[in-house]
């Protein structure tokens, strides 16, 4: 056993949805930034050290950006800067779990997470093709952008130009994936068992806990 | 026997879940063009839904072509409110948005029986509902929508002209605005239909 701590996919989305309520409740600047910092503990406990490091670096190179240049920035330079600038800060929590979860959540856990809520099948299969393709998508998109460039082609034909291929790439991939889900059972109608255990531990719940008193903080203090 | 032999080839089987799966991804990153474009202006952050109209109107009829079952295109909106709604790009709001427009877009389809054209751009119109929940938190809580993006910080230039722009009647040129973006969008799909993907072989 490695001494890494897991959080457990339920968790992450339960400290993913509360995360976007903080955000959108708007509060004061020190609620978020003291979430960002548990949260980033929450990576460093998860083996994540280095990349909680670099996200709180970032953080404050964003505050820096937020409080301290865009107020003197040229005009036109702060419109168009600080507009992303502020969505990042406000959703910044969201993006750290997403980014653990990418990190140490393997789909199969995922998938077993979701199943334990009772989902519907149909949604899990549809939601866990989704969230696989979307790494193809980039893929997909490089080579067509190379390909582009190679045959000097511009304006708006460009827009064809990616629409098409991606389009009927889509369609062949949902062929041959099919063909593959099929032949191990995709459709067959029995429960189906899985070598994954999921467990709630402490950590868990510690985490679940704080979200909820970081909710409460967030709609109480302005 | 025919009957039950219907209503078993009417249930959605993996490869429909698949494609419903795999184009929830496409329709999601239709959304992330959006959001960058809206950027850009005011108007854009308004006219949201429409430019999400015009764009996405290629997966939803590839999809509606590929699976004329109950059910796909609604689990292909939800997934992708739920992927929305989950990475933070939008509020609960559009999460409810979400569930009306991919309601009534399959109540259509389900009336229309699936393959006309018409039916399912009736459906897309209903579809293209989805993307509503983005700007209409500045009609529902207007104070406190502007309140809290001038607390964040943004421009105030940004701000005043959204404000201007935001009044109620431009509420009713953005649903106007929804049902153009689905008429054009349905336009470009059915326009690429026919120029490729009936050539390739794949509607």
């Amino acid at each position: 056993m490695d001494k890494e701590m897991h959080i457990d996919p339920r968790t992450g989305i339960i400290l993913l949805l509360l995360s976007n309520i903080i955000a959108f409740a708007q509060s004061v600047l020190w609620v978020n930034g003291s979430w960002v910092c548990i949260l980033a503990l929450l990576m460093f406990l998860c083996g994540c050290g280095r990349s909680a490091a670099k996200f709180l670096t970032a953080y404050l190179l964003l505050l820096i950006l937020q409080y301290k240049l865009i107020p003197v920035a040229p005009k036109f330079i702060a419109t168009s800067f600080s507009i992303f600038v502020n969505y990042s800060i406000m959703m910044y929590p969201c993006i750290i779990i997403g980014i653990l979860m990418i990190r140490k959540t393997p789909l199969r856990h995922f998938i077993v997470a979701l199943r334990k809520w009772h989902l519907s099948t149909n949604f899990i299969i549809s939601f866990s093709v989704a969230l696989r393709y979307f790494p193809a998508i980039r893929e997909e998109k490089g080579h067509i952008w190379d390909a582009m460039k190679l045959r000097n082609i511009h304006g708006l034909q460009r827009m064809e130009c990616m629409v098409l291929p991606m389009m009927v790439s889509a369609i062949n991939t949902a062929d041959e994936l099919s063909a593959a889900a099929v032949t191990r059972g995709i459709e067959n109608p029995a429960p189906k068992t899985s070598l994954v255990e999921l467990n709630m531990s402490i950590l868990d719940w510690i985490y679940i806990g704080m979200g909820f008193i970081f909710v409460f903080l967030a709609i109480y203090i302005k | 026997m025919t009957a039950t032999t219907a209503t078993t080839s009417q249930k959605l089987k993996g490869k429909d879940l698949i494609t419903a799966g795999i184009f929830a991804a496409i329709y999601f990153c239709v959304f992330m063009i959006g959001q960058l474009l809206s950027a850009l202006h005011p108007v854009l952050w308004i006219l949201f839904p429409f430019v999400i109209a015009l764009l996405a109107g290629i997966p939803y009829y590839l999809l509606c072509a590929k699976v004329q079952k109950p059910g796909a295109v609604f689990i292909m909106g939800m997934v992708t409110g739920l992927i929305a709604v989950l990475s933070g790009q939008d509020s609960v709001i559009e999460g409810i948005t979400f569930l009306i427009g991919c309601s009534m877009a399959e109540i259509i389809r389900h009336a229309t029986k699936y393959s006309s054209f018409k039916g399912n751009m009736i459906a897309y119109i209903f579809f293209s509902i989805n993307a509503v929940g983005s700007p209409l938190p500045i009609w529902l809580m207007r104070e406190k929508f502007f309140a809290k993006i001038s607390t964040l910080g943004m421009p105030a230039d940004y701000i005043n002209t959204l404000d201007a722009l935001a009044s109620p009647y431009m509420l009713i040129v953005l649903f106007a605005a929804v049902i153009i973006g689905a008429v054009l969008g349905s336009l470009i799909a059915k326009g690429l239909f026919n120029k490729h993907f009936k050539k390739a072989g794949i509607v």
